[in-house]
Formats: structure tokens, sequence, C-alpha cells
């Protein structure tokens, strides 16, 4: 192969091999963003879940009510939300005998409605493992976690609102308790998100009800790909409970996030062929331009296959030199979409504040969609771009071959 | 010099179509002889050069050049064939307007397994025997239409032919610099003995040749 020919016909026929070169980063660009954007979306439904690293949210709804838009009169002091009744000693038996869970942390989660406004009040159990709400202590902004009664962490925003700082004191259901540190809910993480977060026992003793109250559980499977038969057996084995998972944001979000990666693969290689087919035909039509070279270089003796092998050369530079540019496009648009925040819209059950509730609503609503670099998209959309230098090459080699070199010796 | 016949011709006839072009054309060409090919304009003569030279298959006849059969051999043998054994001179020149003047020289070396700077001192050679050791970078474009041919008279040296054909290499160039280009293929013939067959249509660049064939309606007349 001759480079020094390959890089001349490439270099001197600039407008050419721009056209060959934009059309090919076009397609490969539409590939990638349409992939990493698919992903990140399919990344951003699963944040929820995965931030506070459970699988699975069972609670018990409220059999009669619905989330209404209008807070009822009687509501005032401590109680239940409506998605969140007491799951029973029984209940939580059940649930330990379903086989496949590998860790399991119970809360009891209060709404407080007062003069101040509503807040929602997470009581979790100190001794358990980082799962659920628990998770939330490895987002310290300031102090430490509650380590006995009395104590509580609230939420910056929450916090804010109410001019609060570490080292206050704060009223909860008529009971001080000392805020000994505050903390930030990290982004999509609405499953676990509460105002303030205080021992179990302390919220126990709030509610007023008996001792070991719970009301909502986090699950982890040993094997994620589990989920939905878990699910489906937890149905089963305790009726009337509401069983959530990331699929259930999935049903949710509707546009993108319903494309599914298999999807989104099909429609970016769909609008690939079309990138491909285009250059196809334009590089053939270049060849034809290029008849009377294509005679020369047969009548002074090259070889079919020595010309074709200089196409190919000219055909993969300019498929690599487009592949690294659309690679790089593509990333570009895919990081420039992941900075506008998408909604994340919370199953109501999952919704851990009432909807008349607006309050000190977080960035747990929202989250930036978190396009990542894939290594295994970037090598699929180099090999894509070859493919479509080697699919040119085809088809011009094919064209070629019918040219003849007896043309040359009547043009002029 | 010994006097083989490096070209044979016979029985050729190419048809295209219902119009027969080149009828019945035999003749044959002897090692260091230059010929050339005379006639009006669209009696044939390109294209029984395109037939002797191996660039077009016949509709019927034979063509032997250097010993070898070269009637219904493939697009691929033939190339190898011109590669090796023939060079061309065309009217127009048809030197790659991407590549420089020694690039266009040394283009049918590309395909051969050599390194580069070997083409480039081959061609650089050619080049200074032209005359043109001067312009070696420049592009065709960058070239007048004598310079442009002697360029084109180098490249068919490059692979030492056994054979050169040339179509009207005077065709496009203005008379004193057409006849500089005759001065230089009759130095060729004369100097190093090369085989030459030219077309013209013009009988006073025909006599420069040793031995001037004349065509009329695709048929040889002398
Ligand atoms: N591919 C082709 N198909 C049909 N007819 C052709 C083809 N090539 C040549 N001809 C015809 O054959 C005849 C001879 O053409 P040719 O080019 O050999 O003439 P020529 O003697 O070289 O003429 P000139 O002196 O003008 O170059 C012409 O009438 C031409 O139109
Ligand atoms: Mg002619």
């Amino acid at each position: 192969m001759n480079y020094r020919y390959i890089w001349k016909e490439i270099r001197h026929h600039r407008h050419r091999t721009l056209v060959n070169v934009l059309g090919i980063a076009v397609g490969i660009a539409l590939f990638v963003s349409i992939n990493a954007v698919s992903a990140a979306y399919q990344r951003a439904i699963s944040l929820p879940f995965k931030n506070i690293g459970a699988d699975i949210v069972v609670q018990r709804a409220e059999k009669r009510s619905l989330d209404s838009g209008q807070p009822p009169a009687s509501m005032r002091g401590i109680r239940l939300p409506f998605s969140n009744q007491i799951l029973s000693v029984q209940d939580m038996e059940k649930l330990r005998t379903i086989s496949g869970i590998d860790a399991m942390v119970a809360s009891l989660l209060l709404w407080e409605f007062d003069q101040g406004g509503f807040k929602t009040i997470m009581g979790v159990d100190l001794t358990a493992p980082s799962l659920g709400p628990i998770k939330v202590k490895e987002w310290l902004a300031q102090g430490r976690f509650p380590e006995k009664t009395g104590e509580a962490v609230l939420e910056t925003h929450f916090a804010k609102f109410h001019k609060i700082k570490a080292g206050d004191t704060f009223t909860i259901g008529g009971r001080s308790f000392n805020v000994v540190g505050l903390l930030e809910i990290k982004e999509g993480s609405q499953v676990a998100a509460a105002n303030i977060y205080l021992p179990l026992a302390d919220a126990q003793s709030l509610l007023g009800g008996s001792a070991g109250d719970i009301n909502i559980a986090y699950l982890h499977m040993k094997n994620p790909a589990q989920i939905d038969e878990i699910k489906t057996q937890i149905s089963k084995t305790l009726s009337g409970v509401t069983v959530t998972s990331s699929d259930s944001f999935l049903e949710l979000m509707g546009g993108m996030s319903q494309i599914s990666s298999q999807f989104s693969l099909v429609v970016s290689l769909v609008a690939l062929a079309g990138a491909i087919f285009l250059i196809i035909k334009t590089m053939v039509g270049n060849l034809v331009e290029r008849s009377r070279e294509i005679g020369i270089l047969k009548a002074v003796g090259w070889t079919s296959s020595d010309i074709q092998k200089q196409l190919m050369g000219e055909t993969f530079m300019q498929a690599i030199m487009g592949g690294i540019a659309g690679i790089a496009a593509g990333y570009l648009i895919s990081y420039l979409l992941g900075y506008l925040s998408i909604p994340v819209a919370t199953p109501w059950e999952l919704n851990l504040t009432p909807a008349f509730a607006k309050i000190a609503e977080t960035s747990a609503k929202t989250i930036r969609l978190p396009v990542s670099f894939s290594a295994g998209l970037t090598a699929a959309a180099l090999a894509l771009s070859l493919f479509a230098g080697g699919l040119a090459s085809y088809f011009m080699g094919r064209r070629m071959s019918k040219m003849k070199p007896v043309d040359i010796l009547r043009r002029l | 010099m010994n006097n083989a016949d490096i070209l044979i011709g016979a029985n050729l006839s190419k048809r295209f179509d219902d119009l027969e072009v080149v009828k019945d054309v035999s003749l044959i060409i002897k090692e260091g002889e230059f010929v050339s090919l005379v006639g009006k304009s669209g009696c044939g003569k390109t294209t029984l050069l395109s037939l002797l030279s191996g660039l077009e298959q016949p509709t019927k006849g034979q063509v032997i050049l250097n010993g070898k059969e070269i009637t219904g051999a493939s697009e691929e043998e033939l190339a190898l064939f011109r590669r090796e054994h023939v060079g061309f001179i065309f009217q127009s020149f048809n030197l790659i307007p991407t590549l420089s003047a020694w690039e266009n020289v040394a283009l049918p070396l590309f395909p051969i397994k050599m390194t580069n700077e070997q083409r480039q001192d081959r061609a650089l050679e050619l080049l200074n025997q032209m005359e043109m050791g001067h312009r070696t970078e420049h592009l065709p474009a960058a070239l007048s239409g004598g310079e442009k041919q002697r360029v084109a008279i180098a490249r068919a040296l490059i692979n030492n032919p056994k054979i050169v054909f040339a179509d009207e290499p005077t065709g496009n160039l203005d008379s004193a610099t057409g006849d500089a280009i005759m001065a230089i293929l009759s130095e060729l013939h004369k100097k190093q003995g090369m085989t030459m067959l030219m077309v013209t249509h013009a009988l006073e660049l025909a006599k420069t040749a040793d031995r001037v064939i004349r065509m009329q309606d695709g048929e040889v007349i002398t």
C-alpha cells in the first residue's frame, strides 16, 4: 500500500474528504449519543434504588386512602403516611422466609403536620447495615449521625428553611431533639429521603404505637436478576402490600426511559445505516468522477487488487477520521444533554411527601443524566465506522473493476 | 540488433455493436523498430493500438506481444503484463493531478515491492534525462503541455518496457513543442533502440519513423 498516494488523494480533495468524514461522523455521533443517553436514562431510573443500596421496597398502603390534593382537616400532629401503614410482626416474619434476600432493613416513616408546616421523619435502626435510609449516614455534610435517643440529623435544605444549625435543638411532635448533624440527600434518592432522621425507638415513641412498629422495609437481593421473581413472591405471600423496585420508575417516566437498550440500539443502527448508505453513494459517485484516474492506473499496470488497496486505504483513513470525530461529537452531545436535569417521577407510594406538601422540595426530585464513557460503545462505534469503510470499499471496488483502461485513450 | 518479432497482430477485428472499426488487420513489429500508424480521424488507429497493447480485447484475431499471446488473457494478467513490458504515452498526458511530477513518473512502481527511495531515484533519473530535473516536485497543473508530456514519457520508460505505444503524443502541443517531443522519441529509438508504435495523423511526423503503416476505414492499406 502506498501511504503517500493515499494521503495525497485525501489532502488534495479536501472538500470530498470533508463530506465523507462528516457523513461518517454524523452517523457515528448519532449512534454514540443515542446509546449513551439511553444507557444514562437506564442508569438514572435505577438511581433511586441504587443510591440507597436497595433492590426492593415493601410498604403497606392505607386501604381507603388516595393521595388527594387536599389535607384532611383532621390531620394534625404525628401520623403514618397514607402509603405506609404498620407492617406487622407477622408480615416481617413472612418476608424473612422468602429466599434470595440477603439483607433487609426496616424503618418507621412518619409525617408531622403542625403550625410550622409539614415534615417527614425517618426512624432508623442504628444497628442495621448500610442499606435504605441507613445509607444516608454516608452523606453527612456536618456533624455526625444520631447515636442515642434524643438525637436527630436534618436534611440541609430543610434545616436551612427552618434556620437550624448543627448543635441546635429542634422540636418534633412536642419533644425536643438535639440536632447532631446535617446531611445532603444524593440526587435521585427520594426512596429514602426525609427531612429528619432519628433513632427508630424515638420515632416509635413519637407515634405512640407499640414498640417494634415499622412501616417500610428495604430489601437487598443476592442476585439482582431475581428481582421480578421475588417481587411476585412477596406480593403473593404478603397480601395487600406494595412492592416497588426501579422498574416502577421505568413505567412512570415514559419517553426515553421506556426505550429499552435494545430498541435504542436498533434506532441508532438504523440512523447509522442511513448515514452509511449516503456515504457509500457519495463515495461511489466520487469514484465515477475519478474513472480517468482509475483508467490511468490500470493502463500503467496496476491490477484491480492494487487499486482496491488504494481505495481501501483512502476509505479506511476517512472512516477512522469520521469515526473518531463522530465518537467525540457523540459523547459531547451526550454530556451536554447530561447537563440538563431530568425529572424523575416517583411512584406515589414511594413519594415520601404527600402531594399537597410542597415545601422543602429537594434535589431528590430531579437528577442529572449520568452519562458516562463506555469502552464497549466506543469500540462498537469504531468497529462500525470501519465496517462502513469496508462496505464502501467493497462497492467502490465493484464499480472500479468495471472501468476500462482503454477509455482514457479517447479522453481529452 | 536482433530482429525478433516483438509484436504480432494476426487477423485482428474489433466490432462495436454493428460497427466494425478494425477489419482483419495483420501486422508485425520487430524489436527496435519505430513504426508510425497514420490515417484519417476515425479510421480506427486508436482502436488498433488498444488491441495491440492489450488495453482491449479484439473481437477476432490474436496478439502476441513479447512472445506471449495476450488475447484472451484476464484483466489482471494483462495489467501485470503491461506493468512489466509496456509503456504508454497519450495525447492528453494522463497524469494523476494529485501527484507530483516524480510521483507520476514512479506511479507504475507503486504496486511493486521496493523502497520509496528506489522509486524516487529511478524517477529522478528519468526526469533528468527528459530535462525535467528542475520540476520534479511540481503538480501536473503547474506544468506546461510539453513538460507534462516529458513527465509522461519518463513514466512510460520507468519499467524498462519492451515496447512503447504512443497515441498522438504531440496532438495537444503546439508545433515547436511537438517537435521537441518528437525529437525525444526519435532519440529514444536511435540511442536506446526502443521499439515504438506511434499513432499520428500528421504525415510529416510519421516520417520520423522507420516505417509507416497507413489505415483507412479500419483496414491497413500499406
Ligand atoms: N467504445 C466504442 N463504442 C462504439 N464506437 C466506438 C468506440 N470506440 C471507438 N468507436 C468508433 O470507432 C471508430 C474509430 O475510432 P478510433 O478512436 O479508433 O479512431 P482514430 O483513428 O483513433 O481517430 P482519431 O484520429 O480521431 O483519434 C470511430 O468511428 C469511433 O466512433
Ligand atoms: Mg485516436
